[in-house]
């Protein structure tokens, strides 16, 4: 008996990515299993948010194929997503229950099961009394809350997380990392789009890191550290880019 | 769970319902909508008010009673109706003067000989500003009773201009009236500048939200865009409509319930207006190509600036070239076929208010409406395509405008 090879649920083949002249991504190919976390990092600039917004249809590719479950996202693909994007925000003038079941209700929920999950969420994260509120009456970091509630209320099977903790506090960095551990055991597959090391270290099955567009290292965690004499990710990391990356020097895209 | 057969139209539905809602809790959208039938109930209310105290005051002056002096040189005043009134007469002007001037008598009314030529003078005890109207009253009526009485009932009427006219028009054999014939193709017209007017603003700034927010990529993962837009839109339509409702039902409910104190009536049946089916086929192919040409303009604009503020600045714009026309309005009814009403019929931007003017006044031709109507809607297609073209590629462009280029690539 030979174990079953996971079959990917993410394929990025060729993909090139061109602003006016400026070559974003330059023929970028790697896969992404199902079940697995995945770790795409990179310094700021390097072409992570791109890929994603590629890979979910926002950005049309110059060139190349990316894939979920064998064709181009669209809306109306088979694949339940939660997206929580790099820039992010909500409707700050309607209530958090709205807004919850709004979201719910676009990703094919019936809205009186967006409004029972979102109850229940908000009653787990310590904002049942808030139902009502509306986002800008919030703090920061219930905003948060609410954000990753819409992010995962459809249960998704592909969870991606672009530079999830940015602006997060302890408390929601914690929400964040079960609200990851429940995806996992219930075998979705997680992106996390990323620069911190420390959280793919600890989360990440495998992980490709991108330099200028295309990959300066891709495998799993052991398999890149062991190519680079088993350092740690931090320090691979400051190896590729050099340690100008660590000041934020770069450009974003 | 939902099954991705049903998602689109489902998603508009879920569009329409989310953005109604939300501005219906908008205090802004009750206040826009009720200070119309606001401002009317105030309106009616005071000309109702001023109309029964007109008319009280002036059923009190009449039968008001006072010591009165009379020189008739006319010899209009019929003496009868002197004596009812407690008149004494004087022999001479000065004599009458004096007697006001003495106090004592309250009032000295002086009828000249040619009443056509010169006035009849009215001297009398001072009562206040707006009591003292009741000396010409009392002169006026009792100069105009007298003379009414000597001539016949129907002379009277024509005397008093109480006499109705009735034109009948014939066009092409068959009775027309013009204005009557106006009603209800005109109908689009309002109903058009009724929609823009009140909702432009809103048009322009429903995509700017979603990038001020930052909540678009989330959005576009989970709706087309397409259908974003089109359910935007269309919720657009029904609130405008919702808002027609609001400033309609209460000025048809005071209609019903006060036209007898306000004696107002329908200057026509609404049974008689009529119903012209090949213009108001055009007027509503013309009203939806221009709709849906502004309509299409206005999101693209939204779409294609990072800022609600940003968006505004273009309504000015966009506003002036549309009402420009109503400016040339007698033109464009008066010379339907000049350069510069054809000019405005046909280009786009211009062109819904001459089109839809001309249309309910009769003098746009069935051709020429269909051509016009074409152009208009293939420009609202390709509004709505660079609308959605913009909304997709242009909405994660935070800061940014997006270029022109971006848009064919």
């Amino acid at each position: 008996m030979t174990k079953a090879q996971p079959s990917p649920l993410v394929e990025v083949k060729d993909f090139s990515m061109k602003f006016g002249k400026t070559t974003v991504i330059d023929s970028l190919n790697f896969e992404i299993m199902k079940g697995e976390t995945f770790g795409l990092l990179g310094s700021n600039g390097s072409g992570k948010t791109t890929t994603i917004r590629a890979l979910l249809g926002i950005y049309k590719p110059t060139e190349g194929k990316l894939y979920i479950e064998n064709k181009a996202y669209t809306v109306d693909s088979d694949v339940t997503l939660g997206y929580l994007p790099e820039e992010r925000g909500l409707y700050r003038n309607e209530s958090v229950l709205d807004v919850m079941i709004y979201f719910g209700t676009l990703k094919r929920m019936r809205p009186n099961e967006a409004k029972e999950w979102s109850l229940n969420y908000l009653k787990r994260v310590g904002l049942f009394d808030k139902a009502n509120v509306k986002i800008d009456k919030l703090s920061g970091g219930q905003q948060q809350k609410v954000q990753l509630g819409v992010t995962i209320m459809n249960h998704p099977k592909l969870l991606i997380l672009d530079e999830p903790t940015k602006g997060f506090d302890p408390v929601n960095r914690r929400l964040l990392m079960d609200i990851i551990e429940e995806r996992q055991a219930d075998g979705a597959t997680v992106v996390l789009v990323t620069h911190h090391m420390e959280e793919v270290e600890k989360l990440c099955d495998r992980l490709i890191l991108l330099k200028d567009g295309s990959a300066a290292a891709y495998g799993t965690v052991e398999q890149v550290r062991a190519a680079h004499n088993n350092k740690s990710l931090d320090d691979i990391f400051v190896d590729v880019y050099g340690h100008h990356a660590l000041q934020g020097g770069e450009q974003h895209v | 769970m939902r099954y991705k057969g049903e998602s689109n139209m489902f998603n508009i539905g879920t569009v329409i319902g989310f953005e109604i809602k939300r501005t219906l809790k908008k205090k802004s959208f009750w206040i826009g909508a009720l200070s119309v039938p606001a401002l009317l109930i105030g309106v009616v209310f005071i000309i109702w008010l001023s109309n029964k105290s007109a008319s009280e005051t002036s059923d009190q002056f009449k039968n008001e009673r006072y010591s009165l002096v009379v020189l008739d040189e006319s010899e209009r005043v019929n003496p009868a109706l002197l004596s009812q009134f407690g008149a004494q007469t004087v022999e001479n002007k000065q004599k009458g003067i004096d007697q006001v001037e003495s106090g004592t008598t309250d009032a000295f009314f002086y009828y000249p000989n040619d009443v056509a030529e010169n006035p009849v003078e009215a001297y009398a005890k001072d009562t206040g500003m707006f009591e003292n109207s009741k000396y010409q009253a009392v002169a006026e009526m009792l100069l105009e009773e007298s003379v009414a009485a000597t001539v016949n009932p129907a002379d009277r009427e024509v005397l008093r201009g109480n006499v109705a006219y009735e034109t009948t028009t014939y066009r092409d054999g068959e009775e027309y009236n013009p204005l009557l014939h106006m009603i209800a193709p005109g109908i689009f017209l309002v109903l058009f500048y009724f929609l823009i007017a009140m909702f432009g603003s809103q048009m322009l700034t429903s995509t700017t939200e979603e990038k001020e927010n930052r909540v678009i990529e989330m959005l576009l993962t989970t709706i087309e865009a397409k259908s974003l837009i089109v359910g935007k839109i269309i919720a657009l339509i029904l609130l405008a409509f919702i808002q027609a409702l609001v400033v309609i039902l209460p000025i048809l409910v005071l209609y019903l319930l006060f036209k007898d104190q306000l004696n107002f009536s329908l200057p026509v049946e609404l049974s008689a207006i009529p119903i012209d089916g090949e213009r108001m086929a055009l007027g509503a192919l013309i009203f939806i190509g221009s709709y849906g040409l502004f309509t299409g303009l206005l999101v693209a604009i939204g779409a294609a600036v990072p800022t609600a503020k940003e968006a505004n600045g273009f309504l000015g714009v966009v506003f002036m070239l549309l009402f420009a026309p109503l400016y040339a309005v007698s033109l464009i009814i008066s010379s339907p076929d000049s350069l510069a009403v054809q000019i405005l019929s046909y280009f786009p931007l211009t062109a819904p208010i001459p089109l839809l003017l001309r249309n309910a006044a009769g003098t746009l031709p069935l051709s020429e409406g269909l051509v016009a109507a074409a152009i208009l809607a293939v420009c609202a297609v390709i509004a709505m395509w660079v609308a959605i073209r913009l909304f997709r590629y242009g909405a994660i462009e935070y800061s940014n405008r997006l270029s022109f280029k971006t848009l064919f690539k």
